[in-house]
C-alpha cells in the first residue's frame, strides 16, 4: 500500500464520501487511487478556489467534514481563499494538497511553493509529512482537530514521492473523540434569575457544535428576547416571537436597541465580531456579559466577561432550559418592550404594488423567503444582496443560510451552493448573488452543467459593486471610484452557453412568475433580475461607529434635501 | 520626545518538535500585537523550549490563550499573571 491509498483508507474509515478537486502534477499519485476507489466520489471543480469553498459549503450545509484536494504550487495557493474562508467561519475542513518530492523542496522546483509557511495564519493546524508511515496517524489527527472544538481548516501538504512510497497497512484506532461535560451553571442561573432586561445573542457556533435543538429549546423556555450574529441567522426559528433578528452594521434597529437596553446580554457561541457589535465603547453599554464559547481564547478577547462558561454547549444548554423551566424568568415588562421594538423597528420592506415599477431587493427576497420552501438552502454571495437575504429571508434552521461572515468572500455563493447540493442532493438549494460577486466563480457552471446539479442561481444585477458605491455615497462625499460593472456579459446568454436556462425579469410583476418558474423546473437555472443602481441596504452603522447611530434612508433623503434648498 | 515604552513582558513556551514550529509561533505572536525582544530556543528530545521577552500593548493573556489553542503547544507559562474574570468549564 502506498501513502495515497492510505489516504483512501482514512476516507472509507471516517465515512468520508464525497471530496472536491483538481488533479495536477504532484498529487497525481492520490488521483492515480481515486481510479480504483468506488467508496469516494470526486467532484471535479473548475479552479481550486472552487473546490475549497464548495467543501466549505458541503460542511456547513451538511455539518460533516469538508475535503479539497489540489496540487503543488498554483493548485494550493489557488485554495488558500477558501481555506481562509473556512477558517474565519471555523468551518470543519480537511485540505490536502501534493507537493514537490521531499529531495527537491527549497530549490525553487517547477511548482513548488512555501505550503506550510503560506497558510499558517489561516489553519487550525498544518502538517508536512516526511515519511508514509505517518500518514495514517495524521490523518487520524487532523480529522479529529478539524470537527472537534472549535472546528476549523487542518492542511495536510505531502511531497509526491511520499504519496508513492509503499508501506505495510498499520491497524489504526479510531479517532478519541472526546466532548466536553457540563459546568456548574448556578452563577449563569442566578445571574439570568435576578436580571430585569436579559438577552440572549447567538452566533455560529450553535450549529458549529450541533446544538440547534437545544438551543431551541432554551430559546421557548426561557421566552429570552434574542438577537443573532450574521451567523446565527435562522437559530431561534422563524416562529420565535421573541427573535429581534440581526444586528450590528445593518442589522435591525430594534436588535441594537435590545442590546443598548439590556442589563444582562447572554453570549452564545459569539465572538463580538466588529461587524455586530459597532464601536466597543459603545457596546452593550448597561450590561453584565456571560459569555458561552467553545473557544477559551475568545473570552475576554474584546469585552471582558462577568461570567464565561467552556464545555459542550448542548449540555449547558439543557441544564439552562431545565432551570428556567423550573422557576421561569420574570421579565414580562422586558418581552413586551422588545416585541413592540420588533413592530416598530424590525426590517421591513413594503411590497411595491405598482406593477411596472422595477425590482427592489428587500421586495424581491420577502417574496422569495414566502415562495422557497421551508427546508430551502440559500447560499449567498458578498454585498448588499447578501445583507438583504439576512434582513428579509425568514430562516428556521442556522444551516438553511450559508454566508461567508468573517471573510467575506465575494465568490463564495455559487461554489458553497455547489457543495451544498452534494451534500443532500434532493433538497433545493438557492445561490443567491450579485453581478460582482456571480462573475468571480462563474467558471463553477460547468460544474454544475457536468453533475447536473438542479441548483438555482438569482443573480441580483445592479451593474455595480453596491455595498462598496453605497458606502462611497455615504461615507466619501458620493466620490464613486471603481465601482461600475455596466460592461457586465449578458448573464442569460452565459448560463445558455453552460446549457444552463435562464430567465430574466426587471418589473415588479414578474417576480412571483420568475421565482416559481425556476423552482418548479426540473434541473438547474438562472434568474437574471434587474435592479436598481442607487439601491442601498438600510439601515447601516458607519464602519467604526457605535450601533446607537444607525443611519436609515428618511436620514440621508432629508440631508440630501437640505443639500439641494442651500 | 521619544515614544512611551511599551510594557515587556516574559514567557515561557514548550512546543513539539515539527515542522514550521517556530513559524507558527512567531506568526501567532506578530499577528496579535507583539513584538519579540529577545528569544531563547533551546531543543530537548522531542520538544522545544522557548523563552521570549516580548513587548506590546495588548493584554498578555490574550496571547497566551492564542499560544495555548496551537495545537504542538505543550504549555505557556506567563510572570505575574492576572485572571481578568471568573471563568468556569468542564
Amino acid at each position: 500500500m502506498n501513502g495515497a491509498e492510505q489516504i483512501l483508507n482514512a476516507f472509507h474509515r471516517h465515512q468520508i464520501d464525497t471530496v472536491f478537486g483538481y488533479p495536477g502534477g504532484c498529487i497525481m499519485p492520490l488521483y492515480d487511487a481515486l481510479v480504483d476507489d468506488v467508496g469516494v466520489e470526486h467532484v471535479l471543480c473548475r479552479h481550486e478556489q472552487g473546490c475549497a469553498l464548495a467543501a466549505d459549503g458541503y460542511a456547513r450545509a451538511s455539518g460533516r467534514l469538508g475535503v479539497c484536494i489540489a496540487t503543488s504550487g498554483p493548485g494550493a495557493t489557488n485554495l488558500i481563499t477558501g481555506v481562509a474562508n473556512a477558517h474565519r467561519d471555523s468551518i470543519p475542513m480537511l485540505v490536502i494538497t501534493g507537493q514537490v518530492p521531499s529531495g527537491l523542496i527549497g530549490t525553487d522546483a517547477f511548482q513548488e511553493t512555501d505550503v506550510l509557511g503560506m497558510t499558517l495564519g489561516i489553519v487550525k493546524h498544518s502538517y508536512l509529512v516526511t515519511d508514509a508511515t505517518e500518514i495514517d496517524g495524521i490523518m487520524e489527527e487532523a480529522i479529529q482537530l478539524a470537527s472537534s472544538g472549535r472546528p476549523g481548516p487542518v492542511w495536510i501538504d505531502i511531497p509526491k514521492d511520499v504519496l508513492l512510497q509503499q508501506t505495510p497497512e498499520a491497524r489504526v484506532p479510531p479517532a478519541d473523540i472526546t466532548s466536553g461535560n457540563c459546568p456548574d451553571l448556578r452563577d449563569v442561573i442566578a445571574m439570568l434569575q435576578a436580571a430585569e432586561r436579559p438577552l440572549l445573542y447567538s452566533g455560529g457556533g450553535i450549529s458549529l457544535a450541533h446544538c440547534e435543538n437545544s438551543f431551541r429549546q432554551f430559546a421557548e423556555a426561557s421566552a429570552l428576547p434574542a438577537v443573532v450574529t450574521l451567523k446565527g441567522i435562522g437559530n431561534p426559528g422563524k416562529h420565535n416571537p421573541d427573535n429581534l433578528g440581526m444586528l450590528g452594521m445593518h442589522g435591525s434597529r430594534a436588535a441594537n436597541r435590545a442590546v443598548d437596553e439590556c442589563d444582562l446580554l447572554l453570549v452564545i457561541g459569539a465572538r463580538l465580531d466588529d461587524r455586530a457589535t459597532g464601536k466597543l465603547d459603545g457596546f452593550a453599554p448597561n450590561a453584565r456579559m456571560i459569555h458561552i464559547d467553545a473557544d477559551a481564547a475568545e473570552i475576554n478577547k474584546l469585552r471582558a466577561a462577568d461570567l464565561s462558561l467552556r464545555g459542550s454547549l448542548a449540555d449547558i444548554l439543557d441544564g439552562l432550559t431545565r432551570a428556567v423551566e423550573s422557576k421561569p424568568l420574570k421579565i414580562d415588562a422586558w418581552r413586551h418592550q422588545c416585541k413592540q421594538w420588533r413592530t416598530t423597528s424590525g426590517f421591513s420592506a413594503a411590497d411595491n404594488e405598482e406593477p411596472l415599477a422595477p425590482i427592489t431587493g428587500p421586495a424581491f427576497i420577502r417574496q422569495l423567503s414566502r415562495i422557497a420552501p421551508d427546508d430551502t438552502v440559500i447560499a449567498c454571495d458578498v454585498g448588499q444582496h447578501q445583507m438583504w437575504v439576512a434582513q428579509h429571508y425568514e430562516f428556521d434552521h442556522p444551516r438553511h443560510h450559508l454566508t461567508s461572515g468573517g471573510l467575506g468572500t465575494m465568490g463564495f455563493g455559487l461554489p458553497a451552493a455547489i457543495g451544498a447540493q452534494f451534500a443532500d442532493r434532493s433538497s433545493m438549494v438557492i445561490n443567491v448573488t450579485g453581478d460582482g460577486s456571480f462573475m468571480m466563480n462563474a467558471q463553477e457552471l460547468a460544474t454544475i452543467r457536468r453533475y447536473g446539479l438542479p441548483l438555482k442561481i438569482i443573480v441580483m444585477d445592479n451593474q455595480c459593486l453596491g455595498m462598496v458605491r453605497q458606502q462611497q455615497e455615504l461615507f466619501y462625499g458620493n466620490r464613486e471610484s471603481q465601482i461600475n460593472l455596466d460592461d457586465n456579459p449578458d448573464f442569460v446568454a452565459m448560463a445558455r452557453a453552460f446549457d444552463i436556462p435562464a430567465l430574466h425579469i426587471e418589473r415588479t410583476d414578474q417576480i412571483r412568475r420568475g421565482i416559481e418558474t425556476i423552482l418548479a423546473f426540473d434541473g438547474p437555472m438562472l434568474l437574471h433580475v434587474a435592479i436598481s443602481r442607487e439601491e442601498n441596504v438600510w439601515p447601516i452603522v458607519q464602519p467604526g461607529g457605535s450601533n446607537r447611530e444607525m443611519i436609515d434612508e428618511s436620514q440621508t433623503k432629508t440631508r440630501k434635501d437640505k443639500e439641494q434648498v442651500a | 520626545m521619544s515614544p512611551k515604552p511599551s510594557p515587556t513582558h516574559t514567557l515561557n513556551c514548550r512546543m513539539a518538535f515539527e515542522p514550521a514550529a517556530l513559524e507558527r509561533l512567531c506568526q501567532v505572536v506578530r499577528i496579535r500585537g507583539f513584538r519579540i525582544a529577545s528569544m531563547a530556543v533551546e531543543s530537548l528530545d522531542e520538544h522545544l523550549d522557548i523563552h521570549l521577552t516580548l513587548e506590546g500593548t495588548r493584554p498578555i493573556a490574550m496571547l497566551q490563550a492564542q499560544l495555548e489553542k496551537l495545537h504542538t503547544v505543550v504549555g505557556v507559562g506567563l510572570v505575574g499573571k492576572v485572571p481578568l474574570a471568573r471563568s468556569q468549564s468542564a
